[in-house]
């Protein structure tokens, strides 16, 4: 997590889920992994992501390889490319939306049809795990 | 959020009919990103520019600084220069622009349309009708949701169908509705 009164400036990678309370600036690429911006969140920056969830504000281009969703807090200026895009009532949003449902349903069959079942991989829940190496 | 009610539509399901599947939908939205246009665009295969022109109106030329009213668009609506719209959701944008802002409009949006795109709007059967104040979403392919704006552009001055005719370029009108209160919904065809 980056906590509310953490200031980033420049690129955030990683292979975790992250959680953004604080400002971050620059680039932001965790591609197999969820961004959630929370409420206090600020966000200068593009954005490249399996699943980005939104309650604060961010400015720049958002890219999420799942789906992106803007809550009812999240106020969002750029441009989103994504399979699934979810806007939740009260949520600003100024900008383009690049949407493809035969991506997002055929990301569905292809999650569907790899999933293992959760009793056979408890471990796939340690933090920083890369899902495809296992 | 404004209170929200529901309008059916005859016309919005004609610009869904001819839609090439092989590729992506460029739409313009004139107005504010609600969550059940998105909803609905989800089904498509699209990219949608939402752009709410209203906060900037009246849209005059002004000295101080000295803007036109094609700059000011220019800003308001600054597509790349390969962006070429599909269909376009005007709704009541014509209803709040005068004759040169009309014609500034489509002077910035000639290059982004082709022939073959559709336009929706909302006009006028006779001037005297009174103001709507909304704002418009799509609910379902023949069902859009209307919502109150919070404040109200002091710039509304609809034109007749002979003047509003002549001014969008060379849209023409294919298909109009006649609506409550003297309204006319609209469906412009770009030739």
């Amino acid at each position: 997590m980056i906590g509310p009164s953490i200031v980033i400036k420049g690129e955030v990678t990683g292979e975790e889920d992250l959680l953004i309370q604080g400002r971050v600036e620059g680039r932001i690429n965790l591609n197999g992994n969820q961004v959630s911006i929370g409420e206090s969140g600020e966000v200068y920056a593009d954005i490249q992501a399996k699943v980005i969830q939104i309650n604060g504000k961010v400015t720049g281009d958002i890219n999420g390889h799942e789906k992106v969703i803007i809550s009812k807090s999240g106020n969002v200026h750029g441009n989103i490319v994504a399979p699934r895009v979810t806007l939740e009532d009260g949520a600003m949003f100024k900008g383009s939306i690049d949407m493809d449902p035969a991506v997002a349903n055929a990301g569905r069959t292809t999650v569907a049809a790899h999933q293992p079942s959760q009793a056979s991989t408890p471990q796939l829940k340690a933090s920083g795990l890369d899902l495809k190496s296992v | 959020m404004s209170k929200l009610s529901t309008q059916t539509s005859k016309l919005l399901p004609l610009l869904f009919q001819h839609l090439d599947e092989e590729r992506a939908v460029t739409v313009l939205h004139v107005g504010l990103a609600l969550p059940e246009t998105v909803e609905f665009f989800s089904n498509y295969r699209c990219k949608l520019h939402f752009i709410d022109v209203f906060p900037a109106l009246p849209i005059i030329a002004t000295e101080e600084p000295a803007t036109t009213q094609a700059q000011q668009f220019r800003e308001l609506l600054p597509f790349s220069s390969n962006t070429v719209f599909d269909i376009c959701l005007f709704w009541d944008l014509f209803n709040f622009l005068d004759a040169e802002a009309i014609q500034a409009l489509f002077t910035v949006m000639r290059p982004h349309l082709k022939k073959g795109t559709l336009a929706h709007a909302f006009s006028v059967h006779n001037r005297k009708a009174p103001q709507k104040n909304n704002f418009y979403g799509i609910q379902q392919l023949d069902a859009l949701t209307v919502r109150d704006r919070q404040s109200t552009p002091h710039c509304y001055a609809p034109h007749s169908q002979r003047e509003l005719t002549a001014l969008l370029d060379d849209f023409r009108v294919e298909r109009s509705v006649l609506l409550p209160d003297s309204r006319l919904e609209l469906l412009l065809l770009k030739s």
